[in-house]
């Protein structure tokens, strides 16, 4: 047993703000961060002058072969604070996967030791104009990429098929099972006016139809590129009480790492779940709040199997069973346990842990609107596999 | 459109090198003798920061523990090979050591977790054969 984590409940989201998502907006995608950073000081009742922090993790998740330009195809935390004219005291970017509760810690951190009063949280994401996302016209494999590349192993959908398969042959499931979490995504999109899949729900079916890329996975078990901005101010408990949203406080964090030297996106399934586990006991031991009173679980899922993993990594449900509780237990519309109450990555389009995040904010806060849960106390937003990314868990009083 | 051809380094070219006289050989820890794949900058069983990695050959003989059926490429090279797939193996030589590589036998080839499997190599024009799979016809219960 550990420590507390020190700045438990010391630490508080106060206002947020979301562009809508687009597969392409017509202007560049630094212009759109400004403007939704902007908007989310104004939300949370503050102007640009009140704002000394910036944090985000900039990656552009793409494994294809895009140049990288700041401002233009990502935005980093300098780049933001520079261009709305703000000199921070305290500014820097987090550099794995799991970005948004990579970029939570650092906020938190920050916050709770003084390094800054108030943060802009911000992420952009791109999805460049030509050419398909993650194709890549490499003919020479050097570095890393000659242990797979040559082999034809490449990219994310090979990456997330190899567990996805062997945990369907396992537990002997189907992946038709997967159409009850991609209809309850797209259900939960369909409510939400800036996400990309607004008013488009599906049904089971159109999943069954889809085309299949990367045995199991198929299109639909994909995210869709986007290009879209969130924004999230975070501030001291203290002073988070003075603004005009209820404040939502940051509980706690867990991240995960992997346990072995690997081939590039080699991910075994029992790589992904040991650090799920792993996650688990950290946020418990952090927060002193045990995983079955979390009643706004939002799991990631920008590829569907995700969703399985951190079900039974964190015990939400057993382990093998995921494929067979999602059938029934994950209607938040009919009481269910409400995973992808945000709609998620499947519903929203490839933002990337924000809607996970966003939804926590937005039900703990009461500013869920017509969606609004009827239980909404304590939040956990999953960004990532487990064995590369990580949670934050949120509370609607202070621990 | 090429396939990705290896272009090694200090770090593998004997990998390559026996490759290309159809052998498969890993690197071998000078210190704790365990095999690692890929070679790390340290070793990632014993954490030596001067691992001294040798090449040797192993036996390829191994244990499916999954696979893909790829129906579209990101790698313009493999185009032409759409269906193919590639098997996620548990080489026998040293548990948990793991590599993948395509299975020849074609993109309808019943597979089952565990079925067995050997360690062939794929030719290419323009450069060294490249290590791939094909199921072990001499296992009990081959098909
Ligand atoms: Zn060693």
């Amino acid at each position: 047993m550990s420590d507390r984590f020190a700045a438990r409940s010391q630490v508080a989201v106060v206002g947020y703000a979301h562009s809508p998502v687009r597969r392409h907006h017509d202007v560049p995608l630094g212009a759109l961060a400004l403007d939704t950073a902007l908007a989310a000081i104004a939300d949370a009742g503050l102007t640009k002058d009140d704002i000394d922090g910036f944090t985000t993790g900039s990656l552009l998740p793409t494994s294809g072969g895009h140049a990288s330009v700041d401002g233009v195809s990502v935005v980093t935390a300098n780049w933001l604070a520079e261009h709305l004219g703000v000199n921070p005291r305290f500014c820097a970017g987090f550099q794995g996967f799991g970005q948004i509760p990579g970029s939570v810690t650092m906020a938190v951190n920050a916050l709770a030791t003084g390094a800054a009063d108030y943060v802009v949280l911000h992420r952009a994401l791109h999805n460049p104009p030509r050419g398909r996302y993650h194709a890549n016209p490499m003919t020479r494999a050097a570095g890393p990429m000659q242990w797979v590349a040559p082999q034809g192993y490449f990219g994310p959908l090979s990456m997330i098929a190899l567990p996805y398969n062997e945990y369907l042959q396992r537990f002997s499931a189907s992946r038709d099972a997967m159409a009850a979490v991609l209809v309850e995504a797209r259900a939960n999109g369909a409510r939400i006016p800036w996400s990309y899949w607004h008013e488009k729900p599906i049904t089971p079916q159109d999943y069954l139809d889809a085309r299949v890329i990367a045995e199991p996975i198929g299109v639909l078990d994909c995210d869709i590129p986007v290009d879209g901005v969130a924004a999230f101010v975070l501030t001291r408990a203290d002073r988070a009480r003075d603004l005009p949203h209820k404040p939502v406080y940051v509980a706690g964090y867990a991240m995960g790492s992997p346990k072995r030297t690997r081939l590039p996106t080699h991910w075994p399934l029992d790589d992904i779940m040991e650090a799920g586990f792993e996650i688990r006991r950290r946020l418990e031991d952090a927060t002193g709040v045990t995983v079955d009173v979390i009643d706004v679980p939002q799991l990631y899922d920008g590829f569907s199997p995700f969703v399985y993993f951190w079900l039974e990594s964190l015990g939400l449900c057993p382990v093998g069973e995921a494929h067979r509780f999602v059938q029934e237990g994950i209607d938040a519309a009919a009481g269910g346990l409400p995973i992808l109450s945000g709609g998620g990555a499947l519903g929203n389009g490839r933002m990337h842990g924000v809607p996970q995040m966003l939804e926590c904010y937005l039900q703990l806060s009461q500013r869920a609107g017509d969606r609004q849960l009827a239980s909404a106390t304590v939040g956990l937003a999953c960004h990532s596999s487990p064995h590369f990314g990580g949670a934050v868990m949120y509370t609607a009083e202070p621990l | 459109m090429h396939k990705p051809v290896p272009v090694p380094d200090p770090t593998s070219e004997a990998y390559w090198a026996a490759a290309a006289e159809h052998r498969l050989a890993l690197a071998r820890c000078g210190h704790c003798g365990r095999l690692t794949h890929p070679p790390d900058v340290v070793c990632p069983h014993c954490l030596s920061t001067d691992p001294g990695f040798t090449f040797e050959p192993v036996d390829g003989r191994g244990t499916v523990r999954s696979w893909t059926v790829l129906r579209d490429s990101f790698l313009p090279g493999f185009a032409e090979d759409i269906p193919f797939v590639l098997v996620d193996v548990e080489l026998d030589v040293q548990a948990d050591l793991r590599l993948i590589g395509r299975l020849v036998d074609g993109p309808d080839t019943p597979l089952r977790l565990g079925d067995r499997v050997v360690t062939v190599f794929d030719a290419r024009d323009d450069g060294p054969p490249v290590p791939a799979f094909s199921l072990d016809p001499t296992a009990e219960g081959a098909r």
